[in-house]
């Protein structure tokens, strides 16, 4: 045997072993596309059947098989074409016009075909006119389809994307393998090279378009893995993604790549409306768990279906997913719960196989997975915030209770002492340094309980009081001048009075806290910088001192509750970490901002924007309310100016304080 | 009465107003008082004269409670500790660092005198 018959046997053998196998398939699931395939390797067969009769001594030549043998060249590319439309989608016209010009050109060479002048050629036997028309129809069919499946190749995804490369593979070949002989018979004398580079060339474009139509199982998986594993990858991370809406649209669009389908969705079952809702770019729809769908069925009956005839089996999803025609669906649960669905469509047949099936259980199980992880971290999530919010109570009540108990010991411990210092000795004169003593530590223990006070009604947004024309220039200089000392000396600039509406009280409130904040960081002599002014119909105050600053990353978090300074230790000046939330709250309850700018070493500003006038519909509130005296729901609720308010959810510091259990008793 | 003047009680503590308040009383009693704001100053002061009883606050700057009676135990001393504090776990801290009793602030005058004398007199 030479090489040129051993490669044209085993060329034979790949015909008719893929010719079977796509039979076999056909047979099974007489789909169009699977007919089309089966009937598309039926014709190299045929050829071989030709070639295999003629070494059984029937002539090659005679008319009949002569005109089949020409014949199944545009028979050819005639069913390249449905395959095409198969997988993606040719214009009816294109299909008519080809189907017309393919019996015309059969008819053509039946009727025209004569006995050959020699043996050599056979290309004279068809007039000229029908020679050239066959191979006009031929290079233009094989021009298109090699120009689809590229077109289908670049535009899909996954395993499909590689399939259509391979058919526009496997085409290119073809049309070389037609062409190839016919140089060659332009060329006698080196016919056997070309005879073994068709034949090579038959061999390799058949191969290409067996994996493209019908690839086995195992390619189809191989060829679905770099996606597959691409995505698995990325799933792990996906329970981190802010939303469960941006999770699953996640993984539809890995899913979708993946299976090699333009679009996957996954319905998540919805227990108020008993159905598995849908949300497809926005647009939601529910799909009820009953024998209607398929879809329904998966859910229903927690097993994966696939269909080639979504009008036959599923008419409803027929219709809404148009033009669909076929689907693939999966349950996602776990142990369990049943979590939804996950289902891939396409448009034409045989995108899907089969096998696919247990892909996509795979797929739904890894999304039930993530899906489970993310309703973990969630809850989790809720977990660790109660934990942080048990914590931060118990943080400040311990703060709080240190910072209360310190001014006591030394009031107890020092009344204590005076009393028994007098009975020891009645004539001795007062004790001034003691006395002195008692009434700071009491200033200093009413401080911290009004602090505590004011927080509490500042969580309930009931701080504000009677609101009055007031010039705030006035309260300025009032503070100012109550607080200034050679050491921390105060300077008020304002260029008018600005007169508005404001809670007095709570206003000249802000103004010491800000200020005795701005003395706490200045250095000996450091001028404290109180400006104020007017702009359209909104006040503005600032106070600036010359301290050390605020570190940037404290920003965020100086207006939160129990926020202190690190230095714990400086008990005098610390407080409860309360003053600068009560100034937040007091200038919100205003409907106004207060804001803080500050760079090291160069100090801080402070800056308090407020309305001149609060909102008519505000006022009126409250006057209604100290009219009726009740509490209606509070106005600082009202989301007038919306501000961030802080990470945690309310905690009433009344709450805390006054609900703790009595530790005293140690 | 011995020439020498006898032992005295350390106050460790950083708040000024209430180590003088304390100090003040157990000198009215007839106490020799020896102060200290912090560790720190609680240690230069042991080393100096061995004090009879140490008053300890637990949380203060420099070197707090813990690190004063891990201190002490680094140079072999061991003197009875009275704990002082405002915190809910007096008692846990006392027992932790092996102190002799412990006073839950705010404490009263004469809830100072009896556990000063609690210790002062043999059992």
């Amino acid at each position: 045997m030479t090489a040129n018959q051993l490669l044209q046997y085993t060329t034979w053998a790949v015909y008719v072993l893929i010719f079977i196998s796509t039979t076999v398939k056909a047979v099974r699931r007489p789909l169009r596309a699977n007919i089309d395939i089966a009937l598309f390797f039926l014709l190299p067969t045929l050829i071989i059947l030709q070639v295999a009769l003629v070494g059984l001594g029937i002539e090659p030549n005679s008319p009949p098989i002569l005109a089949v043998t020409i014949a199944l060249f545009p028979l050819l590319v005639y069913m390249l074409l449905r395959l095409v439309d198969d997988f993606s989608t040719v214009p009816s016209w294109l299909l008519r016009l080809s189907e017309t010009l393919l019996v015309v050109i059969v008819a053509g060479i039946f009727t025209t075909l004569q006995p050959p002048a020699s043996s050599t050629s056979n290309s004279s036997n068809l007039p000229s006119w029908l020679q050239t028309f066959l191979i006009i129809y031929v290079l233009a069919m094989l021009g298109y389809c090699i120009v689809a499946f590229v077109r289908e190749a670049r535009s899909t995804k996954g395993v499909t994307s590689r399939r259509m490369g391979a058919a526009a593979v496997g085409t290119i070949f073809l049309a070389l393998n037609i062409f190839v002989p016919q140089i060659g018979a332009a060329i006698p004398e080196s016919q056997g090279v070309f005879a073994i580079i068709s034949a090579l060339l038959g061999l390799a474009s058949s191969i290409a378009y067996f994996v493209g139509f019908s690839p086995p199982g195992v390619l189809r998986s191989a060829w679905q893995e770099p996606e597959l594993r691409a995505f698995l990858s990325r799933a792990t991370s996906l329970p981190r993604l802010a939303t469960t809406e941006a999770l699953i649209t996640e993984f539809e669009r890995g899913a979708a790549e993946s299976i090699g389908t333009p679009q996957a969705s996954i319905g998540i079952w919805d227990e108020a409306e008993q159905a598995l809702r849908f949300n497809v770019d926005g647009a939601v729809s529910y799909v009820a768990a009953d024998d209607d769908s398929l879809t329904g069925k998966s859910y229903l009956y927690q097993k994966a279906f696939f269909t080639e005839n979504l009008k036959r089996d599923s008419p409803l999803a027929a219709r809404q997913h148009s033009p669909n025609v076929t689907l693939i669906a999966a349950p996602i649960s776990t142990e369990s719960r049943k979590i939804g669905v996950l289902t891939a469509y396409a448009t034409h047949v045989p995108i899907f196989a089969e096998e696919d099936l247990s892909l996509i259980t795979l797929l739904a199980d890894q999304a039930a997975v993530i899906i489970e992880s993310r309703a973990l971290n969630e809850e989790s999530m809720r977990v660790r915030t109660r934990e942080e919010i048990t914590r931060l109570k118990e943080d400040f009540l311990s703060a709080a209770a240190h910072d209360l108990k310190t001014p006591l010991t030394s009031l107890v411990g020092r009344a204590q002492l005076m009393e028994r210092r007098a009975e020891r000795n009645p004539g001795a004169p007062a004790d001034i340094e003691s006395i002195r003593t008692i009434s700071r530590e009491a200033m200093r223990l009413k401080t911290l309980v009004l602090e505590l006070l004011d927080a509490a009604r500042a969580d309930e947004g009931k701080l504000l009081g009677d609101l009055e024309e007031t010039d705030l220039v006035a309260i300025a200089e009032e503070v100012c001048s109550r607080h200034t000392t050679d050491r921390h000396p105060c300077a008020v600039e304002a260029a008018a009075p600005v007169v508005g509406s404001f809670d007095v009280i709570r206003i000249r409130q802000v103004f010491e806290n800000l200020f005795e904040n701005a003395v706490k960081y200045s250095p000996e002599g450091g001028v404290v910088h109180v400006k104020l002014w007017t702009s359209g119909d909104k006040a503005y105050f600032s106070i600036r001192d010359h301290g050390i600053g605020i570190p940037n990353t404290d920003f965020s978090s100086i207006f939160e509750r129990f926020h202190r300074g690190t230095n714990i230790d400086d008990r005098r000046f610390a407080g409860m970490g309360l003053g600068l939330y009560i100034c937040r709250e007091i200038v919100k309850q205003h409907h106004g901002k207060i804001s803080v700018r500050s760079h090291r070493g160069e100090g801080t500003t402070f800056t308090v924007e407020l309305p001149l006038r609060q909102p008519e519909s505000e006022a009126q509130n409250l006057l209604a309310e100290k009219v009726q005296g009740t509490q209606s729901p509070s106005n600082a609720n009202t989301p007038v100016q919306p501000q961030p308010d802080t990470q945690l959810p309310n905690l009433a510091v009344g709450q805390v304080l006054f609900a703790a259990p009595d530790e005293s008793s140690t | 009465m011995s020439l020498a003047s006898p032992p005295a009680i350390l106050v460790v503590e950083d708040d000024t107003v209430i180590l003088n308040t304390v100090s003040e009383i157990l000198e009215l009693e007839g106490y020799n008082v020896e102060r200290a704001s912090n560790g720190e100053e609680g240690l230069r002061a042991v080393e100096r004269a061995l004090p009879r009883l140490v008053l300890l606050d637990m949380r203060m700057p420099i070197l707090d409670g813990w690190g004063f009676v891990r201190a002490l135990k680094e140079r072999g001393i061991k003197l009875p500790i009275i704990v002082m504090t405002a915190a809910q776990d007096a008692r846990r801290w006392a027992q932790e660092i092996d102190a002799q009793g412990y006073l839950a602030k705010p404490f009263e005058l004469l809830d100072l005198l009896a556990a000063v004398e609690d210790i002062q007199s043999p059992p």
